[in-house]
């Protein structure tokens, strides 16, 4: 902004950004705290940037139920969305025409005392117990940017409203907030903008490997006869991905005849033709799901990426005044596909590192820093570090990766390298004519597969079921710092992957009426994965929050 | 005392210059209202009607069309001899423009757009909503009086305390004193923007357009099948998103939803937005070269072809009738 504006500034004791299951349960254990230890109360705001808490929520998600039922023992009584526990595991190993079940399932992926929830509806109902405790959720308020002095975070400003295209004031123009806190704890989930600009500023993730991540497409189906029978966990690994792609395939059942399945691939394979939405919709087709779906209707899709770098991707967590947790921290178990838990966590002790903090008087590093103690020598640390090369060892390949997997079950996780090197997905890119060779190859290569609209469906009609909505006049929330290597350098090199990665339709080369093409970005699409921003080759792409409220209305998702 | 500053539009009084008396009468019987407007503007006499003990006729020509600059210049001078405790306002674009300046050149403490006012045992406080309305501030004023206050819109519209009528207000003229520095920038008489909104939900008949059209310069040709068939022109989402037609014509989902009777889409390939705007059209005439696309799935009758024939054949045909 040019002109100079009087903000609100609003002064809290702890500011949690992000009313995720990391951001709820860390505000939860703060009004827990604050209610056993007496004394002055504490002000406790939760920003989140979606309409209503739990509308930016996505998983798939089998839940590990331990750290809610540290949060809340009696949250069954409570009535918590997380009724339908596992019934039944299996692992199928998917050719193209058979699905070959595996006579045993590998222990980690075994999820008995689990339940099949929908995420969305799991942080809905956080959420109001959150409120029940007298926390003020802000919903429809995105962290825009930090507020920082020198090494301190004090606050976050929250995003403008009312902006044109070109980020003028309309009628409509209301300033963001200045919402300052002696402690502000990041849970802006998985490649926060606010923690990535924390991270980067501060230096958090020297010396740590490059946070990996994967990108999770789902959606959830009606089907007209219960073939997923309500808890039934079916894991796929093989087909449609190559050896050389790490991911797999979730097939979950719920009650009321509904499933969930969805696909998560990894954001680095070397092809950058490789189209993680056809990808998924090639996995419908198979014989074994294409029976489970059949005569089924989409109710609903989404997408959201996850970070799997695990143990070593975890950057420095506390810094004077800000703490950070959840996916933003980049608590994931990619062995045994589970984060929820983790964020839950992490939120807590987060939360009862920022109470002691407050309560001593001193929220600088020195005084935080046992929050990274906590979660090393807790049940994170215990949980996450003897997992931690697994995922880097799928960086090799398929089969390397199970054959890490199983010899680490032995070895807790050692290895002759330790940590085996990683390398951030966007650099993993080789370009078309490395991948493909022969341009003819390319045409072959990009044609769309056939959409039948009864199982398989463009990605325009998928994004229609994630509900998103962004304010059309509104400025792009997607920066792309300079088009012109979209239309020259990346065309050539890449062929701009950024149209096939988006599972949203965002991007899109168009022609530019003088017989060359340009990029153009349909943002108002957009259902808040950060592909983009993760996988771009070049960097070049910012995912930034929009108007606050805008963006996908994910329910039982 | 309390002063209420009044705004005129056209030479009136605004109504919005009544809620500010109104909201004025919760700190103050004795209320002295200043009506900025040119000598003889009607104004004056609508202010003698009002519940006020004075009515102050500031005059000066410059008032028909003031800019912030001739009102704070003119005023200052006014407050700050003034021995009243609080000087209201409205909140409305005027006062958002220049009260700051006023509050800033004379250092005087401002509470602006207020939703309520209470008197306390030795002060007053003053409710404002922060935080984009979420929550609601009480603000106390301290500082040399009188203290500055703009009050909501809307807010303090049928609330004045039933006080007793007080007797009819006292008139007394003043000319404003205006430098020639402040009266440099001139305001023009506003000018009404006569763009015709469009209400595409009342059209009997619509023909539109998506990208098939490929680009602006073609939509001439589905503009004359419009007035061919006496329709309204709208549009699918790429189309207003290139601004090649205004936003309030796209039909959709973030777009307007329509129903009339005849709908013709041209180069609309029928992607899920845009037939949740228009499904419920009663006729549904499609013209795609793609034969598979959904359009078709829902269209009355359907013409695969080149759009770039065979709009201006149905033109044609349609104007040789």
């Amino acid at each position: 902004m040019t002109q100079a504006l009087e903000r609100e500034t609003l002064e809290v004791d702890v500011l949690i950004v992000g009313a995720g299951p990391a951001g709820l349960s860390a505000a939860i254990r703060l009004a827990q705290l604050q209610a056993a230890a007496g004394g002055d109360p504490l002000s406790i705001a939760v920003l989140e940037k979606g309409p209503e808490p739990g509308a930016h929520s996505l998983s798939g998600a089998v839940m590990d139920l331990s750290a809610l039922g540290e949060l809340f023992p009696d949250f069954e009584a409570r009535g918590a969305p997380v009724g339908c526990r596992v019934t039944g595991d299996e692992v199928r190993f998917l050719t193209p025409a058979r699905a070959w079940r595996l006579p045993i399932t590998p222990p980690p992926l075994s999820n008995h005392g689990c339940a099949v929830v929908s995420l969305s509806d799991v942080v809905r109902w956080l959420a109001a117990q959150a409120e029940a405790l007298g926390i003020d959720v802000f919903s429809g308020f995105p962290g825009s940017e930090l507020i920082i002095d020198g090494t301190r975070v004090v606050g976050v400003r929250t995003g403008d409203r009312g902006l044109d295209r070109h980020r003028q004031p309309t009628a409509l123009f209301e300033p963001g907030v200045d919402v300052r806190a002696a402690v502000t704890i990041l849970c802006d989930g998985v490649r926060g903008n606010l923690t990535k600009t924390l991270v980067r500023r501060l230096d958090l993730d020297v010396d740590r490997q490059p946070q990996t991540y994967s990108l999770g497409i789902k959606e959830l189906w009606e089907t007209p006869a219960p073939k997923v029978p309500p808890g039934r966990v079916i894991h796929t690994v093989g087909y449609p991905l190559q050896t050389t792609e790490f991911g797999g395939a979730f097939i979950y059942g719920l009650p009321d005849n509904q499933v969930t399945i969805g696909l998560v691939t990894g954001l680095g394979p070397a092809d950058p033709l490789f189209d993680p939405y056809h990808t998924f919709q090639r996995l419908k087709q198979h014989p074994f799901v294409a029976d489970l779906l059949e005569g089924g209707t989409l109710l609903k899709y989404g997408a959201k990426a996850l970070p799997e770098g695990g143990w070593y991707a975890i950057p420095r967590l506390a810094v004077d005044g800000a703490l950070i947790a959840g996916d933003a921290g980049g608590f994931v178990n990619s062995l045994r596909l589970k984060g929820i838990h983790l964020a839950m966590r992490t939120g807590m002790l987060a939360a009862e590192a920022a109470f002691d903090a407050i309560r001593a008087g001193d929220t600088s590093r020195a005084r935080l820093v046992r929050y990274e103690q906590q979660v090393r020598t807790g049940a994170v640390g215990r949980e996450l570090f003897p997992v931690r090369n697994v995922h880097q060892a799928f960086d090799r390949g398929f089969f390397t990766g199970v054959a890490f997997a199983g010899l680490s079950m032995l070895t807790g996780g050692w290895w002759v390298r330790d940590p085996i090197p990683a390398t951030a997905g966007h650099r993993r890119m080789r370009t078309v004519a490395r991948v493909h060779g022969d341009p003819r190859r390319l045409e072959a290569a990009l044609a769309p597969p056939p959409f039948d609209r009864r199982l398989t469906f463009d990605r325009l009609t998928a994004v229609h079921h994630s509900g998103t909505r962004h304010r059309e006049d509104a400025p792009s929330h997607l920066i792309v710092h300079d088009t012109d290597i979209c239309r020259t350098k990346c065309r050539i090199e890449y062929a701009n992957p950024c149209t096939r990665y988006c599972p949203a339709n965002v991007y899109e080369m168009v022609d530019d009426g003088a017989g060359g093409v340009r990029l153009q970005i349909n943002a108002s699409n957009c259902v808040h994965c950060k592909t983009c921003d993760i996988i771009d080759p070049y960097q070049i792409v910012d995912w930034v929050p929009p108007e606050g409220g805008d963006g996908p209305r994910f329910e039982g998702m | 005392m309390v002063i209420v500053v009044a705004e005129c539009a056209s030479g009136h009084l605004s109504q919005t210059s009544r809620e500010a008396v109104a909201a004025a009468r919760h700190l103050a019987s004795d209320i002295s209202l200043i009506v900025p407007a040119p000598a003889g503007a009607d104004a004056i006499a609508e202010a003698l009607q009002l519940p006020v003990a004075e009515v102050v006729a500031l005059e000066h020509d410059a008032f028909a069309h003031p800019t912030a600059e001739v009102l704070a210049t003119a005023l200052a001078p006014l407050l700050a001899a003034s021995d009243a405790t609080h000087v209201l306002w409205a909140h409305t674009y005027q006062a958002r423009d220049y009260v700051p300046r006023l509050s800033a050149r004379l250092g005087r403490p401002l509470a602006t757009d207020c939703v309520a006012i209470e008197r306390t045992g030795d002060g007053v406080l003053f409710t404002r909503t922060i935080f984009h309305g979420r929550l609601v501030a009480d603000v106390v004023l301290d500082g040399p009086g009188p203290h500055f206050v703009t009050t909501q819109i809307g807010a303090f519209r049928d609330t004045a305390p039933a006080a007793p009528a007080p007797a009819a207000p006292q008139l007394r003229h003043v000319a404003a004193e205006i430098p020639e520095a402040a009266l440099q920038v001139r305001a023009e008489p506003p000018v009404r923007d006569v763009r015709q909104s469009t209400d595409l939900t009342q059209a009997r008949r619509i023909v539109a357009v998506g990208r098939g059209i490929r680009e602006e310069s073609h939509l001439g040709l589905v503009r004359e099948l419009a007035a061919a068939l006496g329709a309204e022109i709208a549009a699918s989402r790429p189309v207003c998103d290139a601004g090649w037609l205004p936003m309030d014509r796209q039909i959709g989902s973030s777009g307007q939803t329509v129903a009339p009777e005849l709908y013709v889409a041209v180069g609309i390939s029928g992607a899920i937005q845009h037939i949740v705007g228009m499904k419920g059209s009663k006729t549904i005439v499609a013209i795609n070269r793609d034969p598979d696309a959904p359009i078709f799935e829902i269209a009355d009758y359907g013409i695969v072809g080149d759009l770039f024939e065979v709009v201006p054949a149905l033109t044609a045909a349609l104007t040789s009738r």
